[in-house]
């Protein structure tokens, strides 16, 4: 059934291809898709909590994604100036991506983690440099040289992990089970252990836009067409937080769990206060929804560092707020982009009178901005008491300073944009803007209806799902 | 006699400025460890058929590859380093002596043939630091795979099957994305040098 599950995505993507009607191709993709988005249902009670968070999040953004691009790809999308840039090649790709993802929450052991996450890379280099055009083909290398090195790094820990375990005792099919390894207990080599879990965190933190390797990632979420940097952003970020949580867990059975605490937090906090700071210079929207989610993968990276209940809780209910908010963001700025033939702030105003893509940008502006009623305010609400209860009172501040600076930053821009008056210069058929304004809506309404979700059984749910993050149960 | 055959293949690597001997230099050196890990590639059929499919595509196809396209596109085999002679030399002895230096750490005295495998690994990431040609850095990627492949081979024995499914992804995203997007990119910039890859910034 898990495989069923994971190439759904990919073969609905194909088969919609094969229909020769456009209306009844475009039909079919949206609805091959649900079912795709349907299907990970049946894993229910299958797969661990974990997982199965993460496996939500990707089937409902997947899904997202597929019906806006349906609604935004217009014949000018790509300018068919490289061979892959063609909208069939663009929608199989989508689905191979969309699958990767879904093999990386599924899997059960490192081995099929890091292939899964070599996958998206796979999929989505093409994405990324999908239009052609020069700036793309930098940003599409950037990411292809950068991520090579990062998983080649994480690849390393993982072989570091399969000889700890083999030297542990563990059987040869379970060497990087992180269920199997939690059990074993401590590592009899904990140097070994500390290099192993320091190159995972450096290698998965580099496809999650840590800083200080994030350079590939404001380029290449900020030239891929926008549902792709919607994914990019919501999920793939998601998936590789998703592989550190992995590590974190098999890092405390492994006695290096304070370690990993103490790299996470770092990382963290440099990434939140560096991002927040050049999201300030920031002169382009999808640029500095870019940063955005560097800074918003700094603070997860500090909530799992605080560690504890509250900190793991604060890391995975962030993850969830931010791929919502950031997906609708950047589905918002396609629209934009769309209409406006321009994503450049200075020559963005009166998105607010423009119509619904201005007022989907407004919303999730603000939602990425932590202001409540979005669950990212709720998330860093949490983040601040894990840092106080931890007393890791100098990156805690550092964090505070860089979310300010991402909070001024992104109110500067949508007082600037949303002001005054602009002229739409490109129209959108009806129900073209109808499924674009549809995704767009549906994204922003789950980050909004997040915020309640600490007060609910869900809430309750979430909670012991992350208590399992600093110990596999 | 395997170490300084790796050792001359790095330094070649590094050092030099000319296309076709640094391929050589990177065929000697992939071969090398292809002719390392094969014992435990053999462990099963499946992990068989994967060292083979990879050593294809990173010792025949690529190399023809990028001949093929260098052939197209002579204005693109200057590999263009961004450090001068010296430093390179430089570059190779610290990779050397650094390399050296990890087999006297006490914790990696379990891992086998570590310093050879710091050694590759160094080269890889000095590939992408001392050059400024992208081709030169596509090489560099595959070094680096080559390294962390035979890390695996030394140090997880018994995952030959994830070991060569690592490595072929390597071979996939540097053959066939790697120089797809190089034959992009040569409309845009005809050297292929890094240093135009400076559009985005800030």
């Amino acid at each position: 059934m898990p495989g069923l599950v994971i190439a759904a995505p990919f073969v609905a993507a194909l088969l919609a291809l094969l229909l020769r009607s456009r209306a009844r191709r475009r039909f079919t993709r949206v609805a091959l898709a649900a079912v795709a988005a349907l299907l990970p249902l049946a894993l229910i009670g299958k797969v661990d909590r974990l997982a199965l968070v993460f496996l939500a999040l990707v089937s409902c953004l997947g899904l997202l994604a597929t019906i806006f691009s349906t609604g935004i790809f217009a014949e000018n999308f790509g300018n068919g100036a490289v061979g892959w840039s063609r909208k069939p090649v663009y929608f199989a790709l989508l689905g191979a991506f969309w699958s990767a993802m879904l093999l990386v929450v599924l899997a059960n052991d490192f081995a099929l983690l890091w292939l899964g996450i070599s996958a998206t890379t796979l999929a989505t280099a093409f994405l990324v440099g999908f239009s052609g055009e020069a700036a793309a083909l930098e940003a599409a290398w950037k990411y292809l040289v950068l991520c090579s090195v990062g998983l080649a790094f994480a690849l390393l820990g993982i072989v570091v992990l399969a000889h700890i375990s083999t030297a542990a005792g563990l059987a040869s099919m379970e060497v990087l089970s992180w269920t199997a390894i939690a059990a074993h207990g401590p590592a009899s080599t904990p140097a070994l252990a500390r290099l192993a879990m320091a190159l995972m965190i450096a290698g998965f933190g580099t496809k999650a836009g840590l800083v200080p390797m994030h350079a590939w990632l404001p380029d290449a979420h900020s030239k891929a067409p926008a549902p792709v940097s919607g994914l990019l952003s919501g999920v793939l970020v998601s998936c590789a937080l998703y592989a550190i949580m992995r590590t974190v867990g098999v890092a405390w059975a492994l006695g290096a769990g304070p370690f990993v605490q103490d790299v996470l937090m770092w990382f963290g906090a440099l990434s939140v206060i560096v991002a927040g700071t050049l999201m300030l210079t920031q002169r382009d929207l999808k640029r500095l929804l870019a940063y955005s989610t560097v800074e918003h993968a700094g603070i997860v990276a500090l909530a799992l560092g605080f560690g504890g209940p509250l900190g793991w809780f604060a890391a995975l209910f962030h993850v969830l707020s931010h791929a919502f908010a950031k997906s609708a963001a950047f589905f918002a700025a396609g629209m934009v982009q769309h209409e406006r033939q321009t994503t450049t702030l200075s020559e963005l105003h009166g998105l607010w009178s423009g119509g619904a893509s201005g007022r989907f940008l407004l919303g999730a502006l603000t939602a990425l901005s932590g202001m409540p009623p979005f669950g990212l305010f709720i998330s860093e609400l949490l983040l601040v008491f894990a840092g106080a209860a931890a007393h890791r009172w100098v990156p805690l501040g550092l964090g505070l300073f860089g979310i300010a600076f991402a909070f001024a930053a992104l109110s500067r821009t949508a007082i600037e944009v949303e002001s005054g008056h602009g002229e739409v210069s490109h129209s959108v058929e009806p129900w073209r803007s109808g499924l674009m304004a549809g995704a767009a809506a549906l994204a922003l309404a789950i980050a909004s209806l997040l915020v309640v979700v600490p007060w609910t059984g869900l809430g309750a749910a979430l909670q012991a799902t992350a208590a399992t993050i600093g110990g596999i149960r | 006699m395997i170490e300084l055959v790796m050792l001359l293949a790095g330094a070649v690597l590094l050092i030099n400025t000319r296309t076709a001997q640094i391929l050589v230099a990177y065929v000697v050196l992939a071969l090398t460890v292809s002719v390392l890990i094969a014992p435990s590639a053999s462990e099963s059929l499946l992990s068989l058929a994967l060292f083979i499919i990879t050593t294809v595509l990173k010792v025949v196809v690529v190399p023809i590859g990028i001949v093929v396209f260098l052939r197209a596109n002579p204005a693109a085999g200057d590999l263009r380093p961004s450090l001068a002679m010296p430093a390179r030399l430089a570059v190779v002895i610290a990779f050397a002596l650094i390399a050296r230096a990890f087999s006297h750490v006490t914790s990696l005295n379990a891992v086998p043939m570590q310093d050879l495998v710091a050694y590759v690994i160094l080269c890889g990431l000095g590939m992408l630091m001392v050059h400024r040609n992208l081709l030169a850095h596509l090489v560099g990627l595959l070094a680096l795979g080559a390294g962390v492949t035979l890390a695996g081979a030394l140090l997880a024995p018994t995952l030959p099957e994830f070991i060569e499914l690592g490595a072929t992804f390597d071979a996939l995203i540097a053959t066939f994305i790697g120089l797809a997007l190089v034959r992009a990119f040569v409309a845009h910039n005809p050297v292929l040098d890094v240093e135009s890859l400076r559009r985005l910034r800030g």
